[in-house]
């Protein structure tokens, strides 16, 4: 017998495609599939939406406060006042088929939630910054704007769909991070289109009641000067529209719209 | 510093641990394959079979249990790749070259081994694996693999 010696055999046991190639094949279409799972869910979840009537959305939650979600303080003053702008500004929207309810949570960050149900909870920050009627009437008419398109149950429904597609993929470990990123950026481009609309509602609402939207985005221009400027990626990733846009989205759609932006502002007095 | 930079922090650190760890495992790869490939030229005349019967004609002097060891770990890229691989099923390319590397390093260092103790060959060569369990201790997760390269040295009067 005879030895021949030789050197090993390659491109047996090693594929000789670039690791970089196999990366982006992988990534890019993973992320394809990721996006197109979420929408596919963001589609039913509209359905199911669509399906579920206030009248029905009201026998579920009726009794129902958030207190779970946010510290509800019921001895605030200023709280009557807040429920008699809301009631003036709900005859804008007469076929209105909820029976709102105002709540006002212990929180300094100004912030305004449209809870199921048809309760409105204002922060304690948020009415500490406001500095006129006007804009606390768009503030909550921006939330009656979120109730009539029904975006307080799309985004619970997103949120259920969102951790059922985790739980799925974090079976297979590793594509979790990707996954979960990819679903998180397609729900939030739909939010910051949700804004936008309950924005233009509650203008509308506003303009019903006033007869101009003058300070209508005075408080937006308030979070503005107050906060520090995202960057581009900063307002992709964001929720809500960069507060400038926004700004200037209001202002375009009230031009638009033939509204006057100057009239006589009613001041809080509390 | 608010939220926004917060997420922003998030999505861009492991990005660059990423990028950082593929530069890193493929520059020690390709340095590794070029010394793998110089050592086995030059060990390319010593015989190494797997056979485990001797043929008639060869007059066996001594014998030693010979062996070779080498313990390897995942960088955080193929890590990554292979844990999107394993969503959708496939050749995890990425894991190859590091188990063929290994292979061809524990081979190696029992040729050498072998060589340098005044032998002629190895026969009956076995290679095992097994995986080393990180200090999680939960079982799951995986500190390294080791491979094991063992066979019998034969010092030759003939052959």
């Amino acid at each position: 017998m005879r030895y021949v010696p030789r050197s090993p055999r390659e491109g047996i046991n090693v594929s000789d495609e670039h690791p970089l190639k196999e990366a982006a094949v992988l990534v890019v279409g993973l992320s394809f599939l990721f996006a197109i799972v979420m929408l596919s869910l963001v589609f039913i979840v509209d359905l199911v939406v669509v399906a579920v009537s206030p009248e029905t959305e009201a026998r579920i939650f009726s009794g129902w406060t958030p207190g779970g979600i946010v510290e509800l303080v019921d001895d605030d003053s200023r709280q009557r006042a807040v429920a008699g702008v809301l009631q003036r500004i709900e005859t804008g929207w007469p076929d209105s088929p909820y029976d709102f309810r105002l709540l006002v949570a212990d929180d300094d960050e100004p912030n305004a939630l449209a809870v199921p149900g048809g309760v409105i909870v204002v922060t304690t920050g948020l009415l500490d910054k406001v500095g006129s009627e006007n804009e606390l009437a768009f503030v909550l008419a921006h939330e009656l704007g979120h109730f009539r398109n029904r975006d307080h149950l799309r985004g619970i429904g997103r949120g259920v769909a969102l951790a059922i597609f985790y739980a799925a993929i974090s079976g297979g470990s590793g594509g979790a991070d990707i996954g979960i990123a990819v679903a998180d950026l397609t729900l939030r481009q739909f939010s910051r289109d949700q804004e936008a609309a309950a924005d233009r509602f509650g203008l509308e609402l506003v303009q019903a009641e006033y007869g101009h939207v003058a300070d209508s985005w005075r408080f937006f221009e308030r979070l503005r000067d107050t906060e520090a400027q995202p960057g581009i990626m900063a307002a992709y990733l964001s929720t809500h529209p960069d507060t400038g846009d926004r700004i200037e989205d209001i202002r375009r759609y009230a031009r638009d719209s033939g509204w006057s932006t100057v009239g006589r502002t009613t001041p809080l007095d509390w | 510093m608010g939220l926004e930079t917060i997420q922003l922090v998030n999505f861009l650190l492991p990005l660059g641990l990423l990028v950082f760890a593929y530069l890193l495992g493929a520059w020690i790869e390709r340095r590794h394959y070029r010394d793998i490939l110089a050592r086995e030229a030059g060990l390319r005349s010593f015989p190494v079979v797997t056979f485990e019967t001797l043929p008639d004609n060869w007059q066996v002097e001594s014998v030693e249990l010979v062996s070779g060891s080498v313990v390897i770990s995942l960088d955080y890229f193929k890590r990554v790749i292979a844990g999107l691989r394993a969503l959708v099923g496939g050749r995890v390319k990425t894991y190859e070259p590091l188990l063929d590397r290994a292979r061809r390093e524990a081979v190696l260092r029992m040729v050498e081994h072998a060589q340098a103790n005044g032998y002629d060959a190895i026969a009956n060569v076995r290679l095992e694996t097994s995986r080393l369990a990180n200090s999680r201790g939960d079982g799951n997760g995986t500190a390294g693999i080791e491979m094991l390269a063992f066979g019998t040295a034969l010092s030759l009067s003939r052959r």
